[in-house]
Protein backbone atom coordinates (compact mmCIF):
# COMPACT_ATOMS: atom_id res chain seq x y z
CA UNK A 1 0.00 0.00 0.00
CA UNK A 2 1.44 3.77 -1.05
CA UNK A 3 -0.29 6.59 -0.43
CA UNK A 4 1.27 10.06 -0.55
CA UNK A 5 -0.12 11.50 2.33
CA UNK A 6 1.84 8.74 4.49
CA UNK A 7 5.45 9.37 5.01
CA UNK A 8 8.14 6.78 4.00
CA UNK A 9 7.39 3.83 6.13
CA UNK A 10 9.30 0.76 6.69
CA UNK A 11 8.09 -2.71 8.32
CA UNK A 12 10.60 -3.78 10.97
CA UNK A 13 8.81 -7.11 11.86
CA UNK A 14 5.94 -8.78 11.50
CA UNK A 15 5.20 -11.57 14.95
CA UNK A 16 2.55 -14.46 14.91
CA UNK A 17 2.13 -13.85 18.51
CA UNK A 18 2.13 -11.81 21.74
CA UNK A 19 4.99 -13.07 23.01
CA UNK A 20 7.22 -12.75 19.61
CA UNK A 21 5.57 -8.98 18.95
CA UNK A 22 6.51 -8.12 22.14
CA UNK A 23 10.38 -9.61 21.51
CA UNK A 24 10.94 -7.52 18.70
CA UNK A 25 9.58 -4.31 19.60
CA UNK A 26 12.28 -4.37 21.99
CA UNK A 27 14.74 -5.40 19.35
CA UNK A 28 13.38 -3.21 16.86
CA UNK A 29 12.13 0.27 19.06
CA UNK A 30 9.32 0.48 16.13
CA UNK A 31 7.34 4.48 15.74
CA UNK A 32 4.31 2.15 15.05
CA UNK A 33 2.57 -0.98 15.92
CA UNK A 34 -0.88 -2.35 14.18
CA UNK A 35 -1.43 -5.05 16.70
CA UNK A 36 -4.28 -7.71 16.49
CA UNK A 37 -6.19 -8.57 20.17
CA UNK A 38 -6.73 -12.34 19.27
CA UNK A 39 -3.19 -13.74 19.52
CA UNK A 40 -1.71 -16.89 20.87
CA UNK A 41 0.39 -16.79 23.99
CA UNK A 42 -0.13 -13.21 24.68
CA UNK A 43 -3.56 -11.72 23.74
CA UNK A 44 -3.42 -7.89 22.15
CA UNK A 45 -4.64 -6.20 25.39
CA UNK A 46 -1.72 -7.70 27.68
CA UNK A 47 0.90 -7.21 24.61
CA UNK A 48 -0.28 -3.78 24.20
CA UNK A 49 0.50 -2.86 27.68
CA UNK A 50 3.88 -4.51 28.23
CA UNK A 51 4.94 -2.48 25.09
CA UNK A 52 3.52 0.87 26.67
CA UNK A 53 5.57 0.18 29.74
CA UNK A 54 8.33 -0.38 26.99
CA UNK A 55 7.99 2.97 25.55
CA UNK A 56 4.65 5.05 26.02
CA UNK A 57 5.64 7.30 23.11
CA UNK A 58 4.60 4.11 20.63
CA UNK A 59 1.55 4.52 18.35
CA UNK A 60 -0.02 1.23 18.93
CA UNK A 61 -2.91 1.14 16.28
CA UNK A 62 -4.97 -1.86 17.31
CA UNK A 63 -6.52 -3.82 14.39
CA UNK A 64 -9.22 -6.02 15.46
CA UNK A 65 -12.30 -7.64 14.46
CA UNK A 66 -14.03 -7.85 17.99
CA UNK A 67 -16.16 -5.00 17.48
CA UNK A 68 -17.56 -4.57 20.73
CA UNK A 69 -17.25 -1.19 22.29
CA UNK A 70 -16.08 -3.04 25.59
CA UNK A 71 -12.51 -4.36 24.02
CA UNK A 72 -11.60 -1.19 22.01
CA UNK A 73 -12.11 0.89 25.52
CA UNK A 74 -10.02 -1.63 27.63
CA UNK A 75 -7.38 -1.50 24.60
CA UNK A 76 -7.19 2.20 24.66
CA UNK A 77 -6.81 1.79 28.82
CA UNK A 78 -4.03 -0.36 28.03
CA UNK A 79 -2.24 2.11 26.00
CA UNK A 80 -3.31 2.27 22.49
CA UNK A 81 -3.26 5.25 20.43
CA UNK A 82 -6.09 4.27 18.12
CA UNK A 83 -8.18 1.05 17.15
CA UNK A 84 -9.60 0.14 13.54
CA UNK A 85 -12.26 -2.51 13.13
CA UNK A 86 -12.18 -5.17 10.46
CA UNK A 87 -12.73 -5.46 8.04
CA UNK A 88 -10.97 -2.69 6.76
CA UNK A 89 -10.28 -0.38 3.81
CA UNK A 90 -7.23 0.74 2.70
CA UNK A 91 -8.39 5.03 2.95
CA UNK A 92 -9.96 3.75 6.77
CA UNK A 93 -6.03 2.56 7.05
CA UNK A 94 -4.13 5.48 6.17
CA UNK A 95 -6.62 7.85 8.12
CA UNK A 96 -5.74 5.69 10.99
CA UNK A 97 -2.22 5.97 10.58
CA UNK A 98 -2.37 9.64 9.51
CA UNK A 99 -4.31 10.38 12.96
CA UNK A 100 -1.59 8.39 15.01
CA UNK A 101 1.56 10.65 13.32
CA UNK A 102 -0.27 13.89 13.68
CA UNK B 1 -28.25 -25.04 26.28
CA UNK B 2 -30.78 -23.36 23.82
CA UNK B 3 -29.95 -22.41 20.73
CA UNK B 4 -29.41 -19.06 18.86
CA UNK B 5 -32.14 -17.63 17.06
CA UNK B 6 -32.48 -17.22 13.70
CA UNK B 7 -32.70 -13.74 14.01
CA UNK B 8 -28.77 -13.91 15.64
CA UNK B 9 -27.63 -15.76 12.38
CA UNK B 10 -28.61 -12.64 10.69
CA UNK B 11 -25.31 -11.02 12.05
CA UNK B 12 -23.04 -13.58 10.88
CA UNK B 13 -25.04 -12.85 7.24
CA UNK B 14 -24.04 -9.16 7.83
CA UNK B 15 -20.33 -9.81 9.10
CA UNK B 16 -19.87 -11.83 5.23
CA UNK B 17 -21.14 -9.18 3.25
CA UNK B 18 -19.54 -6.39 4.91
CA UNK B 19 -16.45 -8.57 4.73
CA UNK B 20 -16.59 -9.12 1.05
CA UNK B 21 -17.73 -5.53 0.25
CA UNK B 22 -15.22 -3.80 2.02
CA UNK B 23 -11.96 -5.51 1.13
CA UNK B 24 -12.78 -6.46 -2.37
CA UNK B 25 -15.86 -3.84 -3.55
CA UNK B 26 -17.36 -6.64 -4.89
CA UNK B 27 -20.40 -7.67 -2.86
CA UNK B 28 -20.96 -11.57 -1.91
CA UNK B 29 -23.71 -13.55 -2.70
CA UNK B 30 -25.87 -15.41 0.02
CA UNK B 31 -26.95 -17.99 -1.55
CA UNK B 32 -28.69 -19.46 0.93
CA UNK B 33 -29.35 -19.68 4.88
CA UNK B 34 -30.26 -22.72 6.34
CA UNK B 35 -30.40 -25.38 9.13
CA UNK B 36 -28.65 -28.36 8.06
CA UNK B 37 -31.26 -31.61 7.91
CA UNK B 38 -31.22 -35.32 8.17
CA UNK B 39 -27.72 -36.78 6.47
CA UNK B 40 -27.00 -33.34 5.38
CA UNK B 41 -23.30 -32.53 6.11
CA UNK B 42 -22.10 -29.14 6.04
CA UNK B 43 -20.33 -28.28 2.81
CA UNK B 44 -16.40 -28.11 3.47
CA UNK B 45 -13.52 -26.50 0.78
CA UNK B 46 -10.55 -26.73 0.35
CA UNK B 47 -9.71 -24.57 2.95
CA UNK B 48 -10.98 -24.11 5.86
CA UNK B 49 -10.52 -21.77 9.36
CA UNK B 50 -12.76 -22.58 12.49
CA UNK B 51 -12.80 -20.57 16.03
CA UNK B 52 -13.83 -21.89 19.08
CA UNK B 53 -16.48 -19.89 21.08
CA UNK B 54 -16.50 -19.78 24.51
CA UNK B 55 -17.65 -18.10 27.47
CA UNK B 56 -21.42 -17.59 28.03
CA UNK B 57 -21.58 -19.54 24.04
CA UNK B 58 -20.53 -22.90 23.29
CA UNK B 59 -19.72 -24.29 19.62
CA UNK B 60 -17.61 -23.32 16.42
CA UNK B 61 -17.58 -20.91 13.96
CA UNK B 62 -15.96 -21.83 10.43
CA UNK B 63 -15.49 -20.12 7.25
CA UNK B 64 -14.76 -22.43 4.73
CA UNK B 65 -13.86 -21.61 0.76
CA UNK B 66 -12.66 -23.29 -2.59
CA UNK B 67 -8.98 -22.42 -3.86
CA UNK B 68 -9.64 -20.57 -6.21
CA UNK B 69 -11.74 -18.42 -4.22
CA UNK B 70 -9.15 -17.99 -2.04
CA UNK B 71 -6.50 -17.01 -5.08
CA UNK B 72 -9.04 -14.45 -6.67
CA UNK B 73 -9.34 -12.95 -3.02
CA UNK B 74 -5.91 -12.55 -2.42
CA UNK B 75 -5.09 -11.14 -5.99
CA UNK B 76 -8.15 -8.43 -4.80
CA UNK B 77 -6.13 -7.87 -1.24
CA UNK B 78 -2.44 -7.28 -3.31
CA UNK B 79 -1.39 -10.15 -1.77
CA UNK B 80 1.41 -11.27 -4.78
CA UNK B 81 1.63 -14.65 -3.06
CA UNK B 82 -1.07 -17.12 -3.16
CA UNK B 83 0.53 -20.41 -1.55
CA UNK B 84 -1.27 -23.17 0.55
CA UNK B 85 0.16 -21.13 3.50
CA UNK B 86 -1.29 -18.00 2.73
CA UNK B 87 -4.53 -19.50 1.54
CA UNK B 88 -4.51 -21.16 5.35
CA UNK B 89 -4.05 -17.55 6.78
CA UNK B 90 -6.77 -15.90 4.82
CA UNK B 91 -9.56 -18.60 5.74
CA UNK B 92 -8.10 -17.93 9.48
CA UNK B 93 -8.86 -14.18 9.14
CA UNK B 94 -12.13 -14.11 7.81
CA UNK B 95 -13.04 -16.92 10.61
CA UNK B 96 -11.16 -14.43 12.68
CA UNK B 97 -13.03 -11.08 11.43
CA UNK B 98 -16.61 -12.72 11.00
CA UNK B 99 -16.87 -14.17 14.72
CA UNK B 100 -14.85 -11.09 15.84
CA UNK B 101 -17.61 -8.82 14.04
CA UNK B 102 -20.51 -10.95 15.82
CA UNK B 103 -19.14 -9.67 19.48
CA UNK B 104 -20.73 -6.47 18.26
CA UNK B 105 -23.92 -7.61 18.74
CA UNK B 106 -23.33 -10.58 20.86
CA UNK B 107 -21.07 -9.00 23.69
CA UNK B 108 -18.23 -9.58 25.68
CA UNK B 109 -20.26 -12.74 27.10
CA UNK B 110 -19.15 -14.37 23.99
CA UNK B 111 -15.02 -15.16 23.58
CA UNK B 112 -14.05 -16.52 21.03
CA UNK B 113 -10.29 -18.53 20.16
CA UNK B 114 -7.52 -17.68 18.14
CA UNK B 115 -8.15 -19.74 14.06
CA UNK B 116 -7.53 -22.99 13.45
CA UNK B 117 -7.21 -23.68 10.14
CA UNK B 118 -6.47 -26.91 7.84
CA UNK B 119 -6.68 -28.42 4.21
CA UNK B 120 -9.26 -30.36 3.26
CA UNK B 121 -11.28 -32.17 5.76
CA UNK B 122 -10.92 -32.54 9.81
CA UNK B 123 -11.86 -34.57 12.42
CA UNK B 124 -12.33 -31.47 14.01
CA UNK B 125 -15.17 -30.98 12.13
CA UNK B 126 -16.72 -33.64 14.33
CA UNK B 127 -16.71 -32.09 17.21
CA UNK B 128 -20.22 -30.15 16.83
CA UNK B 129 -22.47 -29.15 19.33
CA UNK B 130 -25.79 -28.72 17.73
CA UNK B 131 -27.22 -31.71 15.78
CA UNK B 132 -28.56 -29.01 13.39
CA UNK B 133 -25.88 -26.61 12.20
CA UNK B 134 -26.62 -23.00 10.90
CA UNK B 135 -25.04 -23.21 7.36
CA UNK B 136 -24.39 -19.87 5.34
CA UNK B 137 -23.82 -20.61 1.40
CA UNK B 138 -21.89 -17.89 -0.58
CA UNK B 139 -21.15 -16.81 -4.02
CA UNK B 140 -18.30 -14.42 -4.82
CA UNK B 141 -17.76 -13.87 -7.95
CA UNK B 142 -18.68 -17.66 -9.37
CA UNK B 143 -16.84 -19.22 -6.42
CA UNK B 144 -18.20 -20.94 -3.69
CA UNK B 145 -17.65 -20.76 0.27
CA UNK B 146 -19.76 -21.66 3.48
CA UNK B 147 -19.89 -20.18 7.05
CA UNK B 148 -20.99 -22.63 9.71
CA UNK B 149 -22.30 -21.22 12.74
CA UNK B 150 -22.34 -24.17 15.57
CA UNK B 151 -23.21 -22.52 18.42
CA UNK B 152 -25.78 -22.63 21.59
CA UNK B 153 -26.19 -20.22 24.54
CA UNK B 154 -25.08 -21.87 27.54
Amino acid sequence: MSDPRLPSLMIVGMARNGAEALELFSQTQPDLVTMDLTMPEMDGVECTESMTHLNADAGILVVSALSDKATAIKALKKGAKGFLYKPFTDEQLVNALLEMMS
Amino acid sequence: MADITEQEIQVFVGAVNRYFEQMTGEKAKIQASFLAEGEILPPIYDFTGLINVGGQYQGCIYFSASKILLMRLLLALHEPRQNDLHMLDAVGEIANTLAGNAREYFGEAMTISVPITFQGASDLLKSAVRKRPYIIMIKWKQYEASVIVDVVRK
